[in-house]
C-alpha cells in the first residue's frame, strides 16, 4: 500500500541548555509548520495521480508499504529514516525548504529510492536520484479568472536587497500597479485570498530573487493566476531548471520597463497563454513522473 | 590574514582570469568573510559578470566592515548602469555618500550583518 506521511511539523527536540541548539531546533520547528501550512496544496497537486493513504505517525506503517514522506530538516532525522527503511519496500522523500543548501545531504538522500527537493543547486541539476521540483504556490492561491487585468504589475514582499529596491525604483512610474511592502519575511503579509485577487488582476509579475536563492513563491503564484512572470536571469537558473520555459528574463529591472510599458494587448495575451500552457504541461509531466517513480 | 593572496586574486581578475580568481576566492577561509578587500573582489567578479545586484549587495555588506573609496566608486558605477543617476551621483560625492548609503541600508532589511531572522 502507498502511504503519505507529512512530517515537516515533527522536529527533533533535544533536552539541552545549549542556546545554539535550542534556537536551531526552534527555527526548524517554525519552518516545519510554515511548510505544512503553505505547501500542502502544491504537494497534493503534484501527487494527484497517485492513490495513497495519509498517515500521521510511522506506527501506521506496515511491512512492505511504499512511503512518501514530506519532510524538512532531514539532516536531523537519520534515526527515523533508518527505521522507515527497515519497514518499507520503497521510500520516497519530498524535501521542502533548505533554501541555503547548508548541509551535505548525500548520506541522508542515499536512504531513499527517490528524492524530490525544492531549491535546486548545481549538484542536483543532473542527478539521477534527486529531482528538483518548484517550491510551488502558497496554499490558497487560486486563479480568479478576471476578464480585465487592472494592474500593469505588482509587488508584495520585503525589499531586503538591492534587486527589489531597484525594481521599485524602476517600475514605480508605470501605473496602475499594486504594491504591498513588508518590513520582515512573513510579517504583515496580505492574505492568500487578497493575493489571488491581485495576481489575477495583474498583467506582469516581477519575480526578484529570494533571500538566499533565486526561487520564490511569486513565480508559481503568477503562473497559477495567469500573470506573466518576469524573472532575474542570474546564472541562467531558470533555464537550467526548466529548459524551454517561457518566462521573461532580465538582467536588470530597467530592461523590464519597456516590456511592461509598451507591450500591446495581443502580445500580452499571447504570452499569458504561452505561460499558462507551459505551466499546465509542466505539472502534468511532474505528476506522471512521480506516479512512475512511486508505483 | 594573508593580504598577498588577495592581491594575487585581484591580479587574476584584472587579467580576466575570472574562473581562476573565483576558485582562489572560494578557497579562502571564513576569516575573510568580514574582510572588505575580499568582499570587494567578490563584487568585482559579480560586476564583470553583469550580476549587478549581487555586486551591490556585496559592496554594501563590505561597507559594514570598513570604508574604502573604491567601494563607493563601484557602487556609483553600478547605479549609473542601472539608470539610477541620482543615487549614483550621491554615492560618488564624498559629502553626500554617507547619508545616501545610510538611507539605502535603512530600506534594505537584508544587508545589515547584525542578523536577519524569520
Amino acid at each position: 500500500m502507498i502511504k503519505l506521511f507529512w512530517n515537516t511539523q515533527n522536529q527533533k527536540k533535544s533536552i539541552t541548555e545549549n542556546e545554539q541548539i535550542k534556537s536551531k531546533e526552534e527555527l526548524d520547528f517554525k519552518w516545519g509548520i510554515y511548510h505544512q501550512k503553505n505547501s500542502d496544496k502544491w504537494i497534493y497537486e503534484i501527487l494527484k495521480k497517485i492513490k495513497y493513504n495519509i498517515i500521521n505517525d510511522e506506527k501506521n506503517l506496515e511491512k512492505d508499504d511504499t512511503l512518501i514522506i514530506v519532510d524538512s530538516s532531514p539532516e536531523r532525522k537519520n534515526e527515523l529514516y533508518n527505521k522507515l527503511k527497515l519497514i518499507c519496500s520503497k521510500l520516497i522523500l519530498i524535501h521542502l525548504g533548505d533554501e541555503a543548501s547548508s548541509h551535505d545531504l548525500s548520506s541522508i538522500y542515499s536512504k531513499f529510492s527517490y528524492v524530490l527537493r525544492t531549491f535546486c543547486s548545481s549538484k542536483y541539476f543532473n542527478s539521477n536520484n534527486v529531482k528538483c521540483i518548484p517550491i510551488g504556490y502558497k496554499s490558497g492561491i487560486i486563479n480568479k479568472n478576471k476578464k480585465n487585468r487592472k494592474y500593469k504589475w505588482a509587488f508584495t514582499g520585503t525589499p531586503h536587497k538591492s534587486s527589489r529596491h531597484d525594481l521599485l525604483f524602476q517600475l514605480s512610474n508605470i501605473k496602475p500597479f499594486f504594491c504591498h511592502k513588508t518590513e520582515r519575511f512573513n510579517t504583515k503579509i496580505i492574505s492568500t485570498e487578497e493575493m489571488s485577487e491581485v495576481l489575477s488582476s495583474t498583467e506582469f509579475l516581477p519575480c526578484p530573487n529570494g533571500f538566499y536563492h533565486p526561487e520564490t513563491y511569486r513565480l508559481y503564484e503568477a503562473l497559477q493566476c495567469g500573470s506573466i512572470p518576469i524573472v532575474e536571469d542570474s546564472y541562467k537558473y531558470y533555464d537550467r531548471l526548466f529548459p524551454n520555459n517561457p518566462f521573461i528574463k532580465i538582467g536588470k529591472w530597467a530592461d523590464a520597463k519597456p516590456i511592461i510599458n509598451s507591450w500591446e494587448n495581443d502580445q500580452i495575451i499571447k504570452k499569458q497563454e504561452e505561460c499558462n500552457n507551459w505551466w499546465n504541461n509542466y505539472k502534468i509531466d511532474l505528476q506522471d513522473l512521480l506516479k512512475n517513480k512511486v508505483i | 590574514m594573508d593580504s598577498s593572496k588577495l592581491k594575487s586574486i585581484d591580479k587574476l581578475i584584472n587579467d580576466k582570469k575570472l574562473d581562476q580568481a573565483q576558485m582562489e576566492l572560494s578557497k579562502l577561509g571564513p576569516e575573510f568573510l568580514k574582510n572588505t578587500q575580499y568582499l570587494y573582489l567578490r563584487s568585482k567578479i559579480f560586476y564583470i559578470n553583469k550580476l549587478y545586484y549581487l555586486a551591490l549587495d556585496t559592496l554594501l555588506i563590505a561597507l559594514e566592515f570598513g570604508e574604502n573609496e573604491k567601494i563607493y566608486i563601484l557602487i556609483s558605477k553600478i547605479y549609473k548602469i542601472l539608470g539610477n543617476f541620482e543615487l549614483s551621483k550621491k554615492v560618488a560625492n564624498p559629502e553626500l555618500r554617507i547619508n545616501a548609503i545610510t538611507a539605502l541600508k535603512n530600506e534594505l532589511t537584508g544587508i545589515s550583518q547584525k542578523g536577519y531572522e524569520i
